[in-house]
């Protein structure tokens, strides 16, 4: 007999080998089993690093630390943390606590992402909770169960936890440890803790390691409890814009991440068959993941179109559940009168909880004028959602603008061009000339800059005239909004092992130029057709394009010259050419799982507990690279890290700067690319590839040629190097009109150059750079950083350098 | 404290006690350029053709000039010889001391900015504000950027008075 703790410590196992037990008289002694504890299958060898701590992975973010040095841009040169300050830590001055502004960045940096993996987390905390009440199952009961074409079921928690889960209480196990990390985490950043701004960096990359896990718990979850779709492609396509909701029927618009209580609006519609009657659109990611359960439902926009959904007066009545939601939905909401149900803990606006209250006497109370109730209860929300917009529908008529063509008139005159607005606005918008322009009858440039404007509100609130700026925009643009009609493929959830063993060989050969993961917030610097134009780019050049929240919705709202979206245009295999919406932000997960499955499927690596050695195989073999264009929240932050370590680089807009903290490399720095060459037995400088885990990009046309860029990895063959040059030096003639200046640092051999320029190319590389040609044979002789071998079998850990990597082959 | 203050062109964005100080002359951006040993003029995309016109001169006078996000087509249409790069990335290079600039010739000394988008601009120059002791930057654009060392006022609806400004530097130059 063995008594074991558990990996975190905090249940016991009691383990009984053969054998027997005999209990005589025992009296008054109770025996209670809480969970019989199944051994877990030997699905392949445990691998060094089970449910690592914040120590544990140190050593592979001092490597990537190393090479890609924080950047620091501080938001703030103080710190206002603690009753010592304010501390002015300008010029990097050391605090009263001794903290410099370094490590006081750094600090804030891991806070920030704190905040999004707690987010994440805490979302799939509040999902299997939810879970056990509305199926009335419990987690052991609930199969995690993706179908014939998914071994490979939760790559993240099996890389990093060495769990393969059979069941969601499998999962549950993992959650545990991330709350754990996530405490433990938030317990360094106290004063009088962590002084180096390398560690607090290592303990955010822990933590968006543990973002990840969180997320795919989170969304395996609600995949196997409400029978999401389990990775198949070909998703049918789901309404997306203002314009594609029905305003004769009543409209529940819900806001948020947590989809139960929506799942719930979605039944309690069909089981009434009420689908004629009621409308159920969605902001942000609730509404992708109703979606992905009710294709009828709609999504209204994403999180920039927030406010302008609100505002223009199109929703009967408003539920939100949690994240991204505005803090002033209660206002907004008020001023026409819209009821708000709070169906989640998170959020619950200081309003009464009813929970409890007969549904009946809730849906009276709204019906009253009340402003609001908090409805914790998923299973209640159905029937006072829908039945409160049907009996509001009743009552209201037509949905016109709020503003009437007067009032419109009468605030653009009232405009004393002050300037409080443009110096309010992130977007630096100038309100006032777009007021000058409709007291003058010219109302497009309002209109044009409806989608520009991310309705933040900031302008309302230091106008001194008082003028509602969202209604102008919002009655300027008021044909647009009608007629924003756009496309979105269903989410289709996980990446299928058979997906990856198709395209697992051209990916690390990189014939296959990249894997562009198009993500995040919808706050662009200049309007949402960016994340059209930036999808289309790349699922054109055969780049597998995958995405998820509100970029995925985004996108879908422009057509092309035959008014087809790039959902119409473009299939959603997991394959070279695809746009693949893989669902809301928790789906992310997924990403991160169809890398981790290329290097077990394709490498054959094994993935148990073995974050290492996968994320160096990832960072120097699989071109994958994140946009997240429009990046707002502490979320975007812990997804960009938790990505970052595990190899993968991130683009971001402008706008991602006020992160504070960037991921930068220094191409001529050669110590900071040095790898270990297995096959050669040498350390070898290679390329910068990638240059950067994260960078913001100025303007779309930057980003685009940017992004190409950071697909190239060491790994590459000459073949898949030619073709990744090509759409490099492509891009970056469309888009900026220019040969890139480093492309030559890229180019190993003659046969990494494009075919079709080699000549060209060769020239160039001769008269500006001074490389050694042989004319005759057409071949580079003196010149690239290192030659060409198609054996090359890159590592940045010495430990696999001299241990060797953990492969599941048969020998 | 700066001796003068102007409010950012961002409302918010008061980064702590060290604040530009306010340019109301041209005459100090000339001085500052003409006592550089080695000074860099970097030319973001929100920029418009009478700025364009002034950055040609200033290429004219001998300033290196790097173009970042898109303006280097923009400044290519205008037939100035400029530097790309991404700001992002220039400004990780500008804070290490062993860069060797664009020219071979050693890292910057001076770093004028005009044109950037605003904010990402701003967290730029709080980079080199409170990590690079070896630059001085001056933000020479139409917004009040408080993390530059100097910067002139918000003449963002004062376009002439503006490019009297830079004309002034140029003159003096």
């Amino acid at each position: 007999m063995r008594v074991l703790k558990n990996e975190y410590g905090d249940w016991m196992v009691l383990e009984l080998r053969k054998g027997a037990i005999f209990v005589d008289e025992l009296r008054n002694v109770s025996i209670k089993i809480g969970e019989v504890a199944e051994e877990e299958e030997e699905w392949a060898p445990m691998g060094p690093t089970p449910f690592p701590q914040i120590e544990t992975l140190r050593n592979w973010d001092f490597i990537l630390l190393k090479r890609y040095k924080p950047f620091y841009a501080p938001y703030c040169d103080m710190c206002c943390l603690c009753t010592m300050g304010k501390c002015d830590l300008t010029e990097n001055k050391r605090g009263a606590c001794g903290i410099n502004l370094e490590a006081q960045t750094g600090r804030i940096v891991a806070i920030a992402v704190a905040i999004g993996t707690a987010c994440h987390t805490g979302h799939a905390r509040h999902m299997l909770h939810d879970i056990e009440h509305v199926t009335g199952k419990k987690l052991e009961e609930i199969p995690v169960d993706l179908g014939p074409e998914i071994a490979e079921v939760a790559p993240l928690t099996q890389l990093i936890t060495g769990i393969k889960p059979k069941t969601l209480a499998d999962l549950e196990r993992a959650l545990k440890y991330v709350e754990e990390q996530i405490t433990q985490v938030m317990d360094s950043i106290h004063t009088g803790q962590e002084g180096s701004y390398l560690d607090y960096e290592s303990k955010a990359l822990h933590l968006g390691m543990m973002d990840a896990l969180g997320k795919e718990i989170a969304d395996i979850a609600q995949i196997v409890a409400f029978n999401l779709p389990k990775g198949e492609s070909n998703q049918p396509l789901i309404d997306v814009g203002m314009g594609t909701l029905d305003r004769n029927k009543a409209i529940v618009l819900v806001i948020g991440h947590h989809a139960p209580p929506a799942i719930n609006i979605a039944d309690y519609i069909e089981q009434n068959k009420l689908n004629d009657e009621v409308e159920l659109a969605g902001v942000c990611c609730t509404a992708h993941d109703v979606s992905r359960y009710w294709p009828k439902a709609k999504i209204a926009g994403s999180l920039g179109r927030q406010l302008k959904v609100v505002r223009s007066g199109l929703a009967d009545v408003i539920v939100i559940d949690e994240q991204c939601i505005r803090a002033d939905i209660l206002y907004h909401a008020g001023k026409l009168g819209i009821p708000v149900i709070c169906t989640n803990s998170k959020a619950m606006h200081g309003l009464p909880d009813m929970t409890k209250r007969d549904p009946k006497e809730v849906i009276k109370y709204l019906l009253d004028g009340n402003p609001g109730v908090v409805v914790l209860d998923p299973l209640k929300v159905g029937e006072i959602a829908v039945e409160v917009a049907r009996a509001r529908r009743k009552k209201r008529g037509e949905i016109k603008p709020v503003l009437s063509e007067e009032q419109f008139m009468n605030y653009a005159k009232s405009c004393t061009q002050c300037g409080n607005c443009t110096i309010a606005c992130p977007q630096k918008i100038r309100v006032g000339d777009l007021m000058e322009a409709a007291e003058k009858g010219d109302r497009k440039p309002l209109e044009e800059k409806w989608d520009v404007c991310i309705t933040c509100g900031r302008c309302e609130q230091v106008c001194p005239k008082k003028i509602p700026i969202i209604d102008m925009f919002n009655f300027a643009a008021w044909n647009r909004i009608l007629n924003e009609k756009g496309k979105v493929r269903r989410g289709r959830g996980p990446v299928r092992d058979s997906e990856i063993r198709n395209v697992g060989a051209p990916i690390v050969l990189g014939t296959i130029p990249g894997v562009i993961a198009i993500v995040g917030c919808s706050n662009y610097p200049n309007g949402t057709k960016d994340a059209y134009t930036i999808m289309n780019e790349f699922a054109s050049r055969n780049y597998i394009v995958v995405t998820t929240g509100c970029m995925a919705m985004d996108a879908g709202l422009y057509k092309d010259e035959e008014g087809k979206t790039v959902y119409e245009k473009y299939k959603d295999d997991f394959n070279g050419g695809c746009v693949a919406n893989l669902g809301s932000c928790v789906s992310n997960a997924h990403i991160h799982g169809a890398a981790i499955k290329v290097a077990r499927i394709f490498a054959m690596r094994n993935i148990r507990a073995n974050f290492e050695e996968i994320a160096d195989y990832i960072l120097n073999r699989v071109g994958a690279c994140g946009v997240a264009w429009g990046a707002m929240s502490q979320k975007a932050a812990s997804i960009a890290t938790g990505v970052n370590r595990l190899g993968i680089p991130v683009v971001v807009g402008p706008h991602g700067s006020k992160y504070r903290r960037a991921f930068l490399g220094k191409p001529y720095n050669d110590e900071d690319w040095m790898v270990y060459d297995v096959r050669s037995g040498q350390k070898v400088r290679i390329e910068p590839a990638p240059q950067d885990l994260l960078v913001a990009a100025e303007t779309v046309e930057e980003a685009i040629p940017l992004i190409a860029k950071l697909c190239f990895r060491p790994n590459d063959t000459d073949r898949g190097r030619s073709i990744k040059l090509t759409h490099y030096i492509d891009l970056s003639l469309k888009y900026l009109g220019r040969m890139p200046d480093d492309w030559h640092l890229y180019v190993r051999t003659e046969s990494d150059l494009p075919l079709a320029k080699r000549e060209e190319l060769l020239k160039e590389l001769e008269d500006k750079h001074g490389w050694k040609i042989d004319w005759s044979r057409k071949k580079i002789l003196e010149g690239p950083i290192r030659p060409y071998h198609a054996g090359f079998n890159p590592t940045c850990v010495e430990r696999l350098f001299k241990e060797g990597f953990s492969s599941l082959a048969k020998k | 404290m700066p001796r003068t203050i102007e409010q950012p062109f961002d409302a918010a964005n008061i980064p702590g006690p060290k604040m530009a100080m306010l340019l109301e002359k041209g005459k100090p951006v000339a001085m500052a350029i003409k006592k550089a040993k080695h000074p860099l003029l970097v030319v973001g995309p929100d920029v418009t053709p009478a700025i364009i016109e002034r950055v040609k001169k200033f290429a004219e006078k001998g300033l290196t000039v790097v173009a970042t996000g898109n303006a280097i087509t923009k400044l290519s249409q205008a037939g100035i010889n400029a530097k790309y790069s991404v700001l992002h990335e220039l400004t990780q290079f500008l804070l290490d001391p062993n860069w060797k600039g664009f020219d071979g010739k050693g890292n910057y000394d001076l770093v004028l900015m005009i044109g950037n988008i605003y904010y990402h601009g701003s967290q730029m120059l709080a980079a080199i504000k409170n990590f690079a002791p070896h630059i001085r930057a001056i933000a020479i654009d139409r917004y009040y950027h408080p993390n530059a060392s100097m910067s002139f006022g918000n003449l963002w609806k004062k376009e002439e008075e503006y490019l009297a400004l830079l004309d002034e530097i140029l003159n003096e130059l």
